[in-house]
């Protein structure tokens, strides 16, 4: 006999507290218009933000329900192993913290954006190309936001699946409501009592992970469900993948607009870098937390198994084409009633039969062309129970909340969630369209001449028509592309597609006097390209290859490109100069 | 030591932080919100002062 569907116990009660957080904010975030007057109110704040504000506001920007689903995703399909990724957030931003590293410079430069450095110091054409490129990853990485988003409001919340899109819009719309009107003094205001509710909401989740599946049950389930894997993560996920999150990181840290914008606003860049070192910890937490829940969701579930047998055939590869069509028709079903743990043991089987099947053929040493086509066959379907596994991960948390809160707590909890996630778009939206409105138009305008130079009423006016531009795009997008992978590797590879470039021309123009326009715009054509493969699945470039490949090209580009065709006289003034407040004056 | 203790301490270390400054972050960030709107709001009057 089957488990009976999971049913969430969302009430009236759960639902009243999260509409009324859901006013509280919007209503603050509205109070705060009447201060906006210029463009740098509304991007930077004025410059006036505070060490605690500044870090609530980083991490309420940096934590929405899009995290919690990835890193619990990673947490379900690589166990502990996933841990390293958090542990590198909290060395680089340790790092950055202490040194000062490249975010010092650019807070004393008074620029609203990372791409106006690029203006003064390579010129008007890599500040449009770098634009472009950071305005095209960002809207692709914040594209896939909505949907994966609704699922996980309509699972905890029991919403049908069919009021998806609707869910989507609501959740949009009063993201971009705050954000058009109030900008940066409304973002950090609201981030502020945002973060509160996350807070309590993350702390709530694991208190009852921890009570429901206890850290041995983790860890059991780990060991004995991941095939070996899930602990060491040199192991499990190489030193390539490591390398390449190491130098992710410390661009994500530095370059990246969201957390560059908050870098701005600080007060002064001791402030800047205090919340660095502050909200390291509270980068390991936004790594480490989510992803034991995905760990607990890997023991619940597993908990809950329902006992499959391999289908009775004469081969291995009739085996698995019986259980994959098993598989088709309930699968789907099956994880949109929360059945995870009938889904489970089945896409646990078929990778099992596949991987055995691999050996076996390898074993033979047979070259034929049966073997290949045998061998061929084992891998496909190995993939497809991988993409299985993937998308389980992605739902098994919600799930699991579902079936483990109590009505109240729940409400409380989607409270956090819906704070979380709508700050993440407010300072997404306000971050790519101050790029795309002060970055790619305003130049492209004033290059014109005199008389299309913009008005700094002009740019606020063309920023907020931005973030709506931006919210119908991540509507379309949310609802057509397919993911070639987990969500956690799409994410970084859309960042990376800018990210390598970015910081390799900044710390370049700062650092290298011979750094020429010609080397920043190689870089940024070459690190987009590779990190672009990884986005056609068709290529199957993996991704901690698509990943160090575009930054070894970056540099390379960088280097060449600036000693092929060095600095030309007309070109700005060499970095140091620009760079350090001293020397301006 | 075993991966299962690293593991182990790395998240006792993130939960304890996370929930720690948090708290300090809650209590503390009320009145920087306070600093932030006096400013604002001192700009404004500056600005509305300010004969075009």
């Amino acid at each position: 006999m089957s488990a009976p569907p999971i049913v969430s116990p969302f009430s009236l009660l759960d639902g009243a507290i999260a509409v009324l957080s859901l006013v509280a904010t919007l209503w603050i975030g509205l109070r705060v218009k009447r201060y906006i007057g210029t463009i740098e109110d509304y991007l930077v704040a004025n410059r006036g933000m505070g060490l605690y504000v500044g870090a609530a506001s980083l991490l309420s920007t940096e934590v929405g329900i899009i995290t919690y689903m990835y890193q619990a995703q990673f947490g379900f399909v690589a166990g502990f192993s996933a841990f390293v990724t958090g542990l590198i957030t909290l060395g680089v931003c340790l790092l950055v913290g202490r040194t000062g590293f490249v975010i010092t410079r650019l807070r004393e430069m008074q620029i609203l954006t990372v791409p106006e450095y690029f203006e003064t110091r390579y010129g008007r054409s890599v500040r449009v190309l770098a634009g472009v490129l950071m305005a095209f990853g960002g809207s692709l990485n914040l594209g896939i936001f909505p949907i994966i988003e609704a699922r996980f409001l309509a699972i905890v919340t029991g919403i049908p699946s069919r009021y998806l899109g609707f869910t989507m819009a609501g959740l949009l719309l009063v993201a971009l409501a705050y954000t058009a009107l109030g900008g940066m003094v409304s973002l950090i205001v609201t981030n502020y009592v945002q973060y509160v509710f996350l807070a309590a909401g993350t702390v709530i989740v694991t208190l009852a992970c921890l009570r429901h599946v206890g850290w041995s049950g983790m860890v059991g389930a780990v060991e004995g469900h991941l095939g070996g894997r899930g602990m060491n993560p040199i192991a499990d996920l190489g030193l390539g993948f490591i390398l390449w999150q190491v130098l992710l990181w410390i661009a994500l840290m530095t370059v990246w607009q969201s957390v560059a914008m908050r870098t701005f606003s600080t007060k002064d860049a001791a402030v800047g870098k205090k919340m660095f070192t502050l909200t390291g910890f509270l980068f390991l937490g936004r790594a480490l937390i989510p992803m034991v829940w995905g760990i607990s969701a890997l023991a619940f579930f597993w908990g809950r198994a329902e006992p499959v047998t391999a289908p009775v055939a004469e081969t291995k590869l009739a085996q698995m084409e019986q259980l994959d069509a098993r598989l088709g028709e309930t699968f789907r079903r099956d994880l949109d009633e929360g059945r995870i743990g009938r889904a489970l043991p089945q896409v646990d089987l078929l990778e099992r039969l596949a991987g055995e099947e691999k050996q076996r053929i390898a074993a033979a040493g047979a070259g034929d062309d049966d073997a290949a086509r045998r061998s061929g066959a084992a891998e496909r379907f190995e993939d497809r129970a991988k993409d299985r596994r993937g998308e389980i991960g992605l739902l098994a948390m919600p799930w699991m909340l579902a079936a483990i809160l109590p009505t109240g707590i729940l409400g409380l909890v989607v409270a956090g969630m819906l704070a979380a996630s709508i700050s993440t778009y407010a300072g997404y939206f306000l971050g790519w369209s101050s790029i795309i409105a002060q970055d790619i138009v305003a130049p492209l305008l004033s290059s014109r001449g005199a008389s299309f130079e913009l008005s700094s009423r002009a740019r606020l006016r063309l920023t907020r028509l931005t973030v709506l531009g931006l919210t119908v795009f991540i509507m379309i997008w949310s609802l057509v592309y397919d993911l070639p992978g987990p969500a956690y590797f799409y994410l970084q590879v859309t960042a990376n597609l800018f990210m390598a470039p970015t910081l390799i021309a900044v710390v370049g123009g700062l650092y290298w006097r011979r750094a020429s326009a010609a080397g920043a715009t190689l870089a940024f054509v070459l690190g987009a390209l590779t990190s672009l493969a990884y986005l056609v699945p068709s290529l199957k470039v993996d991704v901690a290859t698509a990943g160090n490949l575009s930054w070894a090209l970056a540099v390379a580009g960088f280097v060449v490109g600036s000693l092929l065709v060095p600095r030309k006289r007309h070109e700005p003034a060499p970095p140091l100069a620009l760079a350090n407040p001293e020397a301006r004056s | 030591m075993s991966w299962a203790l690293v593991w182990l301490v790395a998240f006792a270390v993130a939960f304890g932080a996370f929930t720690l400054i948090s708290l300090v972050i809650a209590v503390r960030g009320v009145d920087e919100i306070r600093e932030l709107f006096a400013a604002l709001e001192e700009e404004r009057r500056r600005k509305a002062s300010r004969p075009e």
